[in-house]
């Protein structure tokens, strides 16, 4: 009896300081870390590595993480923001100063045996940067949105050079979602990614570029101040992304283009670009409806994708779990995005809620751009899947996002002065 | 959205709060652990709050309250929603609805990416891949005459100058000088530094050990595809598959062979056919526990790298791709059944006349004509001195029935299922012929009337080795790294329990003592326990579909060491010009074993058994 409340009151005692965060939000991304390092063991089955080993150590080191930072008041960085934008950009530097070079890019800076990669942490820091930046003034007036997006631009270009194609869509996804959420008129939001559109349209279907065009001109001056400057403006920018979008191909690693081209038409080249695409495919379509089983896969076990316990977990997934484990994994991303949303509107201001935004627009945009890849929706881009594929960086980094929000939600009461 | 004007909160923001409570609420006992927890243990956040304050220093500037308005909250959902049902939709189309699992794509063959190198169990390459160039000369563009590109090119090509000439005068563009340059050579072309001379630089198989290996590794066609062997039945192991240019994979096929092994087995069937003026012979040897191939020599054989130049008849690895009657050597395996049904034990006795009549047909033993009627035998008599007479009498204790069964459960008319390509599988009679005509059992009771292939004869007579059960033979042990580590190990097939361990000790013993004191006597091995059983059978005369008196079929098997069984080595020499399989066979056998102990280090079966 006096043992049971002892250890009732020490129970009481050292969970009093996360009295207030989301266990939902904590407890998925653990289940999904353990679960990641349980199908990292069954890709590996036939090899001698231990990588789920490691993925469930550095999960661990994350979910202390997680919970250090949770308690931490998260108001203070706002103060540290200028500092933190100073290193995220001095990491991103000294990557291609320093870092080592893997797949035909500088991504990693080898420190005590750790491979880091800043670009993973980098996205943090910009999400912290651009929430510390919209707290004061919002992005509806023009001025400070164009501001905002100066202070990213930096990061987004250091990791563009990398080349890092796939981070750098990240940095594109939370810099929209939070610009969004800060009240940014939603056609300037359009109007920023339509030349991207436009570059599209304009190599595939000339008569949709034309409509897209008109449009856009017709969003400008509905939306923009300088009626007549801005739509001149958004019509030109449309109208040279064609040409525009032909120059950017060229600055394309030949790499990026093949991964790009294949998408559209894996068939086209089994063995080579589309191989990927192809055998990621055959792997989740083999799953059908309860999978295989675990360590059963004949696609999975014969090692016929490469990166399968990294990028492509979710092929793993899809051919020894089937369809009922794939929805069972969307459903639990759903159900943190759920959580994230809650939070973000419950927040007791701009800052926190800012924050919430900027991971859920990280983690949506990962996590769609990854299944999507694996069952043949998008191209292969280099996004891993959060919490699930290997990968020390992307752990911890997804992680502290969730130590972030937590100490958000945890500190969502207003102070009583 | 955000604003910054302080106000009451909306509907949703009251609705949502109430679901993160909700629970500890409807549940009773968390409810009042709750209460609990309020009233004595947590300080109320008026009294904690400021406390924490003056420890963080909150920056004190922070702007109002979030308060999102309500389309953009919906907008927000809608897109979640959205996204989150379309990847369940194409997942359903995908896994449930589209399920029909799709074909692998097409093996093309890829001349840019070298194939990967297969080596041996220790590491030694038995085939890789390295660069060759084709010359190509376009006299057209030379800046010199053709009398001294011909003399600058003589040294490189090993070629007279004058050749050289005619060839170049032949055409002004496109002349193919050479179509497989060393490295070397072609960076001698290149220090020529001459205009008109043209270097296309491709992959090349080679096979650094010639015919040792050729009949398990195969070889590639002219197209790199894999045509034999583990080239051809490994295609998709041998052919990296690359992501993207960067991709470099430095994976190799390892077998199970042992390269040292195979030269002495080579040596010694080269041998024993050319002594007997054989036509052909195969020189096998597995380790029984796993059914890994140690040793693999046919006779005749080819060298891969001159695939082109080589008889087709000669490319085939006969040792799985045709069949024979393997007569005496399969007797072990009769012994084996009749023991495991009960028919039998191994010190019943069995009346041998020397020659009985089966129907119409006579069965003499084969030495008859002058060891004449033997009288009553033993099992193991019968077995030592090969008995034809008491072997069908001792199979007649076996229903025939059951007898076919056993047959078929040991897989007589089946392929073994081993990692090569092209394995033919052997031939059993029907069902009904086998039960109603007496002399079909009869003569299955000394091997004839049946076929199998020699590698399936290996893969019967392990299952004696090892304890009772049937093994898959295999070549390929699995993917290793180029510092020796392990990366993929490929499938082993299942085993399969056929006989007792009682029964196969006791056949083992009786095949002991045809080593020691019966046919086999020329497989013996000083200091060790050897178990072994000849064959020498009678082939069918293709022109006369009877049995030719002439061409026979002589075989080995060895099995050791007898005390605690692991290795079956096999030897089948075809059509020698006379001779018996303890003659021919058994020698060439017990050299191998000889080689086997040294490589696999067994020890004497008397130190073994002290």
């Amino acid at each position: 009896m006096l043992h049971k409340s002892l250890t009732r009151f020490h129970w009481r005692y050292w969970s009093r300081p996360w009295q207030e965060i989301d266990w939902w939000l904590l407890a998925i991304p653990i289940v999904l870390t353990l679960f990641g390092g349980a199908i990292v063991r069954s890709v590996q089955a036939n090899w001698d590595d231990s990588d789920w080993w490691q993925h469930w150590l550095t999960g661990g080191i994350g979910v202390v993480l997680a919970l250090a930072i949770a308690r931490w008041r998260y108001e203070i960085l706002v103060q540290w923001q200028w500092i933190i934008f100073a290193i995220t950009n001095l990491s991103l530097v000294a990557v291609m100063a320093i870092g080592t070079t893997a797949k035909g890019a500088q991504r990693w800076i080898g420190i005590g045996g750790f491979n880091l990669q800043p670009s993973e942490f980098a996205k943090l820091g910009m999400i912290i940067c651009l929430a510390a930046l919209l707290e004061g003034k919002t992005a509806a007036k023009l001025p400070a949105l164009i501001k905002a997006l100066l202070v990213v631009s930096v990061p987004w270009g250091l990791v563009f050079i990398q080349p890092d194609l796939g981070t750098s869509l990240v940095f594109g996804a939370i810099a929209l979602g939070m610009l969004y959420w800060a009240n940014a008129n939603p056609g300037w939001l359009i109007l920023m990614v339509s030349p991207l559109v436009g570059a599209i349209l304009y190599a595939v279907w000339l008569p949709g570029w034309i409509a897209w065009l008109v449009l856009m001109a017709a969003i400008a001056a509905l939306s923009l101040p300088w009626r007549l400057a801005g739509t001149i403006a958004a019509v030109t920018a449309n109208g040279l992304s064609g040409w525009l979008g032909i120059q950017l191909w060229g600055l394309l690693k030949d790499y990026q283009k093949d991964r790009i081209v294949m998408f559209l038409n894996p068939d086209k080249d089994p063995l080579g670009g589309g191989y990927h695409l192809i055998q990621s495919r055959i792997a989740i379509g083999a799953g059908e409806l309860w999978g295989r089983g675990w360590g059963q896969g004949t696609q999975t076990q014969g090692g016929f994708i490469p990166e399968q316990h990294t990028d492509f977990i979710f092929s793993a997934i899809g051919e020894e779990l089937g369809f009922v484990g794939c929805v069972a994994i969307v459903f639990a991303f759903w159900l943190i995005c759920l959580r994230l949303v809650i939070i973000a509107q419950n927040a007791k201001d701009n800052f926190g809620s800012l924050l919430a935004i900027g991971v859920l627009s990280m983690l949506v945009f990962q996590v769609v751009t990854n299944i999507s890849m694996t069952i043949g929706l998008a191209p292969v881009t280099g996004i891993p899947l959060p919490w699930l594929s290997y990968g020390k960086s992307a752990l911890l980094t997804n992680f502290i996002a969730i130590g972030l929000v937590e100490s958000v939600a945890n500190h969502r009461q207003r102070l009583k002065f | 959205m955000l604003n910054i004007i302080e106000g009451a909160s909306g509907d949703r923001v009251r609705m949502v709060t109430k679901m993160t409570r909700s629970p500890r609420s409807t549940d009773p006992i968390r409810y009042s652990e709750s209460m609990a927890k309020l009233r004595h243990h947590r300080p109320s956040p008026r009294h904690r709050r400021p406390q924490q304050r003056r420890r963080w220093r909150v920056p004190p500037f922070l702007a109002g309250k979030a308060h999102p308005s309500k389309s953009r909250l919906w907008l927000v959902w809608a897109i979640l929603v959205a996204i989150f049902l379309g990847l369940g939709v194409r997942l359903f189309h995908l896994q449930v609805r589209n399920a029909i699992a799709e074909e692998p794509p097409p093996v093309i063959a890829n001349t840019t990416l070298p194939r990967r190198a297969i080596e041996d169990r220790n590491g030694n390459l038995l085939a890789l891949d390295r660069p060759v160039y084709e010359l190509y000369a376009h006299p057209h563009l030379f800046e010199r005459s053709l009398a001294d590109m011909a003399a600058a090119l003589a040294p490189v090509l090993d070629r007279p100058p004058a050749s050289i000439l005619a060839q170049l005068s032949s055409a002004p563009s496109g002349i193919r000088l050479a179509s497989d340059l060393s490295q070397t050579k072609a960076d001698r072309v290149a220090a020529l530094k001459s205009d008109g001379l043209e270097t296309i630089r491709h992959q090349a198989r080679l096979y650094p050990q010639a015919e040792l290996m050729a009949g398990v590794v195969g070889f590639v066609n002219a197209d790199r595809l894999g045509q034999g062997g583990v080239e051809a039945s490994q295609e998709i192991l041998l052919r990296p598959r690359a992501t993207d240019p960067y991709f470099r994979d430095d994976l190799r096929v390892r077998l199970t062979l042992d390269a040292r092994l195979q030269r002495v087995a080579r040596k010694i069937l080269q041998e024993t056919v050319t002594r007997v003026g054989a036509k052909r012979g195969a020189l096998l040897a597995m380790d029984a526990r796993d059914g890994a191939m140690l040793a693999w020599v046919v006779e005749p054989s080819f060298d891969p790298n001159r695939y082109n130049e080589t008889d087709l008849e000669r490319l085939k690895n006969w040792a799985i791709s045709d069949w024979y009657e393997p007569g005496s050597t399969f007797k072990p395996l009769n012994v084996a059944i009749a023991l495991e049904t009960g028919a039998a034990r191994p010190d019943d006795s069995f009346y041998d006349a020397g020659r009985i009549q089966i129907g119409e047909w006579p069965v003499q033993n084969f030495d008859y004509n002058f060891a004449g009627a033997r009288g009553p035998q033993t099992v193991t008599e019968i077995l030592r001195d090969s008995s034809n007479v008491g072997m069908v009498r001792l199979m007649q204790e076996v229903d025939r029935q059951a007898y076919y069964e056993w047959l078929q459960k040991l897989g007589i008319g089946d392929r073994t299922g081993i990692d090569l390509p092209f394995e033919i599988s052997g031939q059993l009679k029907s069902e009904e012929q086998f039960v109603y005509s007496p002399i079909e059992a009869a003569t299955a009771a000394f091997g004839q009337g049946f076929t199998l292939t020699p590698i399936q004869m290996l893969q019967l007579q392990a299952i004696l080795a090892n304890g009772g059960y049937k093994v898959t033979p295999y070549t390929l042990v699995g993917l290793f790294d180029s510092r020796g580590r392990q990366r993929w190990q490929g499938d082993r097939g299942d085993r399969e329990r056929i006989f007792s361990e009682t029964t196969t000790r006791q056949v083992i013993d009786m095949m002991e003592e045809v080593v020691r004191d019966g046919t086999g006597t020329a497989a013996q091995i000083p200091g060790y326990r050897i178990a072994g059983k000849t064959g020498t059978a009678q082939k069918v005369n293709p022109n006369t579909g009877s049995y030719s008196t002439s061409a026979s079929i002589v075989s080995f098997v060895g099995i050791l060491p007898a005390e605690d069984p692991r290795y079956v080595v096999l030897a089948v020499i075809d059509e020698p010009d006379g001779g018996t399989g303890g003659s021919v066979a058994a020698p060439a056998v017990r050299s191998l074993i000889e080689a086997l102990i040294a490589i696999e280090n067994i020890p004497p079966s008397a130190i073994a058994e002290e």
